[in-house]
């Protein structure tokens, strides 16, 4: 089997201002990678002129391109309005689902949707008390049964997962510790862990870290633009010696 | 007087809800007259109004406009997994 190269970034917030910018960092993607995944957080205040610059910046990439909304993209309560026009653009937009790309005849299977908060074992928010809380939490676990029946029912050579917050605390390191419960949740990870997965990309913390891991040992990687300071990460998912000289 | 931690959360939730920035990934500190905002945002303009709004927020105090402009790198560096 090939070895597949992934390239990821998230919070991009694009917006008028920056129309342009990022498309000229995307020529010759062809050449450095298999596939590009957005982690949410496309725009900066989910307007549907953000939503268009969105779509111009990343349509017609000779690489497919994989999206997740965040809660950026969620501001304007339109987000299945940007949804579709980024359909429109030929990306495809998980919600809380799966898409199997073909690509060089390895399945690569991408499982994911914004993610939620809640905060990280031992020091979470649980499903007590008012329904303000209540709803916080139940909306987060909603989200990690989808993405474990999605993982579940996925039939691929390689599974990705992507998101927008994070589902470990590893990759918040840079991060205030008080704000730890906005920036993700356990519930994600320990679903991801569950059924298995090959890598799980995230966005969301602006001020975290690159490289961290789930308690199952599955690598997690934080592709925030300010994290990773570079126009997209690229990750090679592949067996020892496998098509040695292609990654 | 209002104490500075209560400033500075003000602005932390201006720079988050006013129109013209809905920035939370800057940090605020107040020291005595002074305010210094620290993070990085995708250009100029955004820098400048994020200073404009916490100036707002915070009349009377001096502004210092820490914040750095992500310089977009070229891609590089894969890592094997
Ligand atoms: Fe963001
Ligand atoms: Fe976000």
């Amino acid at each position: 089997m090939s070895q597949l190269r992934i390239a990821a970034v998230g919070d991009v917030h694009l917006g008028e201002d920056l129309r342009g910018r990022y498309r000229s960092r995307l020529s010759g993607i062809e050449e450095k990678a298999d596939v590009l995944l957005l982690a949410g957080d496309l725009t900066r205040h989910g307007t549907l002129e953000e939503g268009e610059v969105v779509a111009e910046e990343f349509r017609d990439l000779p690489v497919p391109v994989v999206a997740v909304l965040g809660n950026h993209d969620h501001h304007s309560d339109k987000p299945a309005e940007i949804a579709t026009m980024l359909k429109d653009a030929g990306i495809s937009v998980l919600h809380d689902d799966a898409v199997v790309l073909d690509v060089k005849g390895v399945r690569l299977g991408v499982v994911g949707g914004k993610g939620f908060g809640g905060g990280f074992a031992g020091k979470c928010a649980s499903e007590f008390g008012e329904p303000e809380i209540k709803a916080f939490v139940n909306h987060t676990k909603r989200i990690a049964d989808r993405w474990r029946v999605a993982l579940k029912e996925l039939q691929a050579d390689r599974r990705v997962v992507l998101s927008h917050y994070s589902p470990v605390n590893d990759t918040l390191a840079g991060e205030p510790l008080e704000i730890y419960p906005f920036l993700g949740s356990y519930l994600l990870a320990e679903a991801v862990d569950s059924e298995g997965a090959d890598l799980i990309l995230h966005g969301h913390a602006h001020m975290g870290t690159e490289k961290g891991m789930t308690p199952g040992g599955i690598r997690v990687r934080n592709v925030a633009l300010p994290v990773l300071g570079r126009a997209y990460g690229v990750y090679c998912l592949g067996e020892d010696g496998e098509d040695p000289d292609h990654c | 007087m209002e104490a500075p931690q209560y400033v500075a959360a003000r602005v932390q939730s201006a720079l988050a809800e006013d129109d013209r920035t809905h920035e939370l990934g800057v940090r605020v500190d107040v020291r005595g007259d002074q305010l210094f905002l620290r993070g990085r945002v995708g250009c100029e303009e955004r820098r400048e109004l994020i200073a404009d709004v916490a100036g707002e927020a915070a009349p009377g105090l001096v502004v210092h406009n820490e914040i750095s402009v992500v310089d977009v790198r070229e891609p590089g560096g894969e890592e094997k997994l």
